[in-house]
């Protein structure tokens, strides 16, 4: 990665600035002209934030690259929602309806919605993606070729390079993770102490659930990213197999992150990350914006993991058989099965809703015949596997990460392998255990109880494998292997908190309770975050030449670690005793002041940790250091040529002659160059 | 002389896949008009997509070995092309599949009541435009391009056919007698599932297009015309998704 000139990076930052007041000034106006009242709409206006959030962005990337890449699509998206918005009020206006609605922000809420849809499209129109594609449809010729070294403008617009895209993934990943962050530090600030002292009702819950489906698609850019960069240099591969496909893939997401926090500034809503309907077909207009933001991200998901498959099914190195794959390169895969095929439940869930509030198709309206059942069924068929895509490639940096720090050979190496396709595959039998309290027929409980116990026997074997890995190892424990360490013990509270929200009797009383919100963030930590930022201190030499500072990684980890388990476990306690998640407020009496207190210090500190984690990314770039060499003594191929990895992967074909992870046995080789 | 005849016994293929296809959908209508059962309509169902897949999108195919390691070479791309695309079709059935878990979690063994010829006559189109595609794309691979042209342009005008009856026709039709989208669950579900599968022939047609637009300009050999294959597996795999939506939405269950 070359570095941003100072020049650039300080008008960005000043345009960053320009634009935000620009955009919020804006805003307060029109709030002003619309309403009549000035006193308060500067610090309540939510509408008028996010105005400045759009034009903040728009001009720090306008100064950092000028009006090309990213800037040029999100003028288009701003130009394509309003221009779509105009064309059905135009239609509008032919059929003799409503035209205007003040209190949908102007335009009605199907102008709203399609003009969403189009300016997603012309974002990708804007931004370049769909240049190739229009080429092959005309017959012209397109070249597949990428620059030699990639500058600062190719991770700002479209690169067919898969390490650039993997990294504009991650970035964009680590920049929602602030975003979701951001919001629940904003909402623990309100649950500190009993009483609603902060913020609105609205806004607490629009926080609340835009955290949940934030984070989510954190997550999906998270693991798309790791396994963008890894996959193709883990089987000797040039790139992915369809780099233009892997491109829109990611650049999707981008308007649909766009779409997804602009529901903030629609009025939000109020119905927590699932949407449930019947309250998602009354809330506001924020509701549409999120259902259509989580429908458009849908796309990279599907894409991205189709891309995976036949990528590790065709272009894997000589010798590379199913057997010889890495660990992390199996997980990739039982990842990307569920996200090939479950993700168009959601979206198709999603859709009906979107239409029932359009155009009144009672899918989910019990008074002509709806079952709002249904959506939860459709809904959880991908909702519950999708926690596996969050956690196998995870599980599989864990695998994959501890002999290289253990210096001793992977314990049951196909029995791991095989372990992530059984968890993906079990894991589509297991949804309806979301669905103990919510009315569905009660013969359905007891099946899904066990169909769910059963993804403990594979997630069993990953924990048994590790500990037989560590056992009797040479351990050392620079930062990844911390994380890779705390990711273990994080996830195994995760999994033990587990059984009891799967068993029916327990669960008809944990449900709904914080002990969910405990465990589910335990599983979230052990099984993503943390072998996450393990991965990003392992590889961040393999990708910039340049290695973490250790000092600031411990500080990350010791003060993330302990400060995550007490938020989680005080999360536990308060929920077995009667906290009721999702809510704003609670009961003085229940005399939960004091572990909410702790929470929300918690979570500050957890902040502040990952604020190291930036401080020392930041750092570490601008330092003039370099770490080429093969800096953990790995086996794996793309340690044994120069970092950063050169434009084209390896120069020459590699041949795999051995067993990926016989660390500390002589005379073992697994990959001849 | 033997290619010729090849060529003629391929062609004379693609015919009897299409006879064999109609009598199987006469023989639905004779079982949803005499006992309705939903098993063996199910069956039929299965049969006819059987047969489209493998005889029409030669799902074989994916099976065929090629040179694994000379990722420059046309064979490689192709079968990386083949396998990406089935791929999204598998993940495009999970969505009719769930459509269809809508139809039959909100109406049950009831169906809603629909016009049985309009119904009738748009599937027959749909299934006549699939053999005119299977044909052109035999023809291209003949060598045949006036034939591939005739045979798509047909393919096309079949297909803006059942779009037109489908949207302008079915649909009118449904909402004079009663059924619009907002006044029951049957009707939500009716316009839902036409409205995703004629989306889905809108999208075939432009791909349709395309080709058309291209086979004239001669850009497509017999060799390599992935692009032809790709619009007419696609095409296919749209008649598959009706070959099950048309006994769940016209056949299976009793009329409400």
């Amino acid at each position: 990665m070359k570095q941003a000139s100072s020049g650039s990076f300080s008008r960005a930052m000043l345009f960053l600035l320009v634009g935000t007041a620009l955009g919020t000034a804006l805003g307060v106006l029109a709030h002003v002209l619309t309403s009549g009242e000035f006193q308060t709409a500067f610090l309540t206006d939510v509408p008028s934030w996010m105005l400045g959030f759009l034009l903040g962005t728009l001009g720090f990337f306008y100064g950092l690259i000028g009006y090309t890449g990213i800037v040029r699509g999100l003028v288009f998206q701003v130009l394509g929602t309003l221009g779509g918005a105009a064309f059905v009020t135009l239609i509008r206006a032919l059929l003799g309806m409503e035209l205007f609605n003040t209190g949908t922000f102007g335009f009605t809420e199907p102008a709203w919605v399609f003009g969403g849809l189009a300016g997603a499209i012309a974002f990708m129109a804007g931004v370049g993606a769909l240049t190739d594609w229009w080429k092959y449809a005309l017959g012209e010729p397109v070249h597949d070729h990428h620059p030699e070294e990639a500058t600062l403008k190719d991770y700002f617009g479209v690169s067919l390079d898969h390490k650039v895209i993997g990294i504009q993934y991650t970035a964009t990943s680590l920049l929602m993770l602030s975003v979701g962050g951001l919001f629940a530090l904003i909402f623990r600030l309100e649950l500190a102490q009993a009483g609603l002292d902060v913020i609105s009702l609205n806004l607490y819950n629009t926080l609340m659930s835009l955290h949940g489906m934030v984070m989510i698609v954190s997550i999906l850019l998270g693991i798309a990213g790791v396994i963008n960069y890894l996959v193709p240099l883990l089987i000797g591969a040039k790139d992915m197999a369809f780099p233009r496909m892997n491109a829109f893939s990611y650049w999707i997401s981008i308007p649909a992150a766009v779409l997804l926090l602009s529901s903030l500034g629609f009025g939000g809503f109020d119905t927590g990350w699932t949407g449930y309907p019947p309250l998602s077909t009354r809330a506001p207009l924020g509701m549409q914006m999120f259902y259509l933001g989580v429908w458009v991200a849908g796309w990279s998901s599907i894409l991205g993991a189709l891309n995976l498959i036949v990528t590790v099914l065709r272009m894997r190195a000589r010798g590379m058989n199913a057997f010889r794959m890495p660990i992390f390169v199996w997980a990739a895969i039982a990842t990307s099965i569920i996200s090939l095929t479950a993700t168009q439940m959601i979206g198709l869930a999603f859709q009906l809703a979107m239409f029932q509030r359009l155009l009144g198709m009672p899918f989910f309206d019990v008074a002509k015949g709806g079952n709002p059942i249904l959506f939860q069924h459709l809904f959880w068929f991908y909702s519950h596997p999708v926690v596996y895509v969050f956690i196998l490639p995870g599980l599989g940096v864990i695998s994959e990460l501890l002999p290289v720090f253990a210096r001793k050979p992977l314990f049951g190496y196909r029995w791991i392998a095989l372990s992530s396709i059984g968890i993906a595959l079990v894991g589509f039998l297991v949804w309806a255990h979301h669905m103990f309290t919510s009315g569905m027929n009660e013969y359905l409980r007891v099946p899904f109880m066990y169909s769910t116990l059963l993804v403990a026997i594979p997630t069993g074997v990953k924990f048994f494998s590790w500990v037989a890995t560590l056992w009797k190892g040479k351990i050392e424990t620079p930062t990844p292997m911390l994380f890779i360490l705390g990711g273990i013990v994080v996830f195994l509270l995760g999994g033990l908190s587990g059984p009891p929200n799967a068993t029916v009797s327990t669960d008809l009383h944990l449900h709904d309770t914080y002990f969910i919100v405990g465990h589910f963030h335990d599983t979230m930590f052990g099984g993503y975050i943390f072998p996450f930022f393990a991965a990003l201190y392992y590889w961040f030499p393999k990708a910039t030449g340049k290695r973490l500072n250790e000092t600031l990684g411990k500080w990350h980890f010791w003060l993330m670690t302990p400060s995550f388990l007490v938020l989680t476990l005080f999360m536990m306690r308060v929920g077995l005793l009667g906290m009721r998640r999702r809510i704003a407020d609670y009961d003085p009496a229940l005399n939960f002041d004091w572990w909410q207190f702790a929470m929300t210090i918690s979570a500050y500190l957890i902040a502040t940790a990952v604020l190291i984690f930036f401080y020392n990314v930041y750092k570490t770039l601008k330092s003039p250091q370099t770490e080429t060499g093969n800096v953990w003594n790995s086996r794996s191929p793309e340690w044994q040529v120069a970092s950063p990895m050169p434009a084209h992967n390896y120069d020459r074909e590699f041949e795999v002659v051995g067993e990926p992870y016989d660390y500390g046995l002589a005379g073992s080789t697994y990959v001849k160059m | 002389m033997t290619d010729k005849q090849h060529h003629a016994d391929s062609l004379f293929q693609g015919l009897v896949i299409f006879v064999a296809l109609a009598f199987l959908t006469a023989v639905e209508f004779f079982i949803a008009i005499t006992n309705a059962s939903i098993l063996l309509l199910t069956l039929v169902a299965l049969i006819k997509a059987g047969l489209v897949l493998y005889y029409y999108m030669h799902i074989g195919k994916l099976a065929e070995e090629d040179d694994e390691h000379d990722h420059q070479s046309f064979a490689w791309k192709l079968a990386t092309n083949r396998l990406g695309l089935w791929l999204f079709l598998l993940s495009d059935a999970f969505l009719f599949a769930g459509l269809l878990v809508a139809r039959f979690n909100l109406l049950g063994f009831t169906r809603p009541h629909l016009n049985q010829n309009l119904g009738l006559i748009v599937t027959a189109v749909l299934l006549i435009s699939s053999y005119f595609m299977n044909r052109g794309e035999k023809q291209m691979a003949m060598g045949d391009k006036k034939g591939f042209l005739l045979s798509t342009a047909l393919t096309f005008l079949l297909g803006l056919g059942f779009l037109i009856g489908v949207v302008f026709v079915e649909w009118p039709t449904a909402a004079h007698e009663g059924l619009t989208p907002d006044v029951s669950a049957a009707g939500a579900v009716f316009y839902m599932m036409t409205g995703m599968h004629a989306f889905h022939v809108l999208t075939g047609l432009l791909f349709l297009l395309v080709i058309l637009r291209n086979g004239a300009r001669g850009i497509y050999t017999p060799e390599k015309h992935w692009a032809v294959e790709a619009a007419a597996v696609y095409w296919h795999f749209v008649d598959v998704v009706w070959i099950f939506f048309y006994p769940a939405l016209y056949l299976m269950g009793r009329a409400l």
